[in-house]
């Protein structure tokens, strides 16, 4: 089932994007799964077009979702590649955090900010300024 | 908001529905009263109208029906009651499509008061709501009837030809309609909050598309035009296809039913 909750400070098209990304990820939905179209979702969910249509085009970057022309969009094979990838990414951040010297409660504290704001994140003053070599800017 | 329209009868329906359904557990929600409360309305008013429908197609045949020798021929048939009968047709189709633009009305009417709005990832196809049984029965009832009538259209007799093609016209009305209301029972929006209201949709859209299939219309043509006109051999085969039809349903329901009570889930068809 797919939530969007309009009382919600997070915007909608996350809100959908981070659902179907989690039943991907969870595998709820299954590789190969055909996924609705990005109008019919949008009348189902009472959202504009380019709200799922946005949500969509994320899920399609990061690989977890694939479209396939007038056939539309399905749950891509490479869902797993996005794991490898996430894993690969959080191997090279552990570096960066033991080459800097940030504790790993702090570190998790980074990831966690970054989950949240669904950017990357701003690292804490004190750890821009204070331990990375050029001021924080490559954080 | 739904909770001011709602009627405290409309609430009760709804309760009595889910108890029907084996929803117990749910409760009957403003949501869930008005959209069955329209449904109920727009059902009773195709009703009404298929009635009409039969009337009239009766109405066309009688007056325009060629009499006596001279009949025969298509100089003698009132090609104008064809005409006459395929608007009628015509207005069937559109006034079925204006009952379903009016269900959707409600639904979106409703749906945008919910703060909450809730949706399948994977979207119930055909073969969920309608089942592939009762596919099969309705492509199956509707091939049936055609073959029959254009078995009809073989007889010499120009009376019986001409009710044939009146039986055919009156068919293919009723074959567009059940496509119409089908596409819009599959394709209308999902209107839910929750898991809950989510699962009644469904069940309301099974409801619905076993409602379209059930050939009630296409059972009832014949009596309204060929039937005293074809032969023992044509009113024979139509009543042993009525019969076959309704036994094929009765097993199809009974066959759902029991599937439906396996699983632990309401109304599921296959």
């Amino acid at each position: 089932m797919i939530v969007i909750d309009s009382a919600s400070p997070v915007p909608p098209f996350e809100q959908l994007r981070a659902q179907l990304a989690r039943q991907i990820q969870d595998n709820t939905l299954a590789v190969g799964t055909k996924l609705p179209t990005i109008r019919r979702l949008a009348a189902d969910l009472n959202l504009a077009v380019n709200t799922v249509g946005r949500a969509y085009r994320q899920l399609e970057e990061a690989g977890l979702i694939e479209t396939r022309g007038p056939a539309g969009s399905f749950v891509s094979a490479s869902g797993e590649q996005g794991r490898e990838r996430a894993r690969r990414a959080a191997a090279e951040y552990a570096e960066v955090i033991a080459g800097v010297g940030i504790d790993t409660d702090e570190a998790i504290r980074i990831v966690q900010a970054a989950l949240t704001n669904g950017t990357a994140a701003t690292p804490p003053s004190r750890l821009a300024t204070s331990h990375l070599p050029d001021g924080g800017r490559d954080a | 908001m739904t909770d001011q329209s709602v009627s405290p009868a409309e609430l009760k329906g709804a309760g009595e529905w889910l108890a029907v359904h084996g929803l117990t557990d749910v409760q009957p929600t403003p949501l869930l009263a008005t959209r069955l409360a329209v449904r109920q309305r727009a059902r009773l008013a195709a009703a009404v109208l298929l009635a009409a429908f039969i009337i009239a197609v009766a109405l066309v045949y009688t007056f325009a029906r060629p009499h006596g020798p001279a009949a025969d021929g298509s100089g003698s048939y009132r090609h104008w009651s064809l005409l006459v009968l395929t608007a009628v047709v015509a207005g069937l189709v559109l006034a079925q499509s204006l009952l379903d633009r009016r269900v959707r009305q409600v639904d979106r009417r409703v749906g945008a008061t919910l703060p909450r709005r809730a949706a399948h990832p994977v979207r119930p196809g055909w073969r969920t709501v309608l089942g592939r049984a009762r596919a099969a029965f309705a492509v199956a009832t509707f091939a049936g009837a055609m073959l029959l009538a254009i078995g009809a259209l073989t007889v010499l007799d120009s009376t019986a030809r001409y009710a044939a093609l009146v039986l055919l016209i009156g068919l293919c009305g009723a074959a567009v309609v059940t496509v119409v209301q089908l596409r819009h029972v599959l394709t209308h929006p999902v209107v839910a909050e929750d898991e809950a209201s989510l699962t009644t949709d469904v069940v309301m859209r099974v409801e619905d598309a076993r409602e379209v299939t059930t050939p009630s219309l296409v059972w009832c043509l014949p009596v309204a035009s060929v039937l005293d006109t074809v032969p023992g051999w044509w009113v024979f085969a139509w009543c042993l296809f009525v019969a076959l039809s309704a036994v094929s349903l009765a097993l199809i329901t009974v066959w759902t039913g029991l599937a439906a009570r396996r699983r632990g889930t309401p109304l599921a068809p296959r």
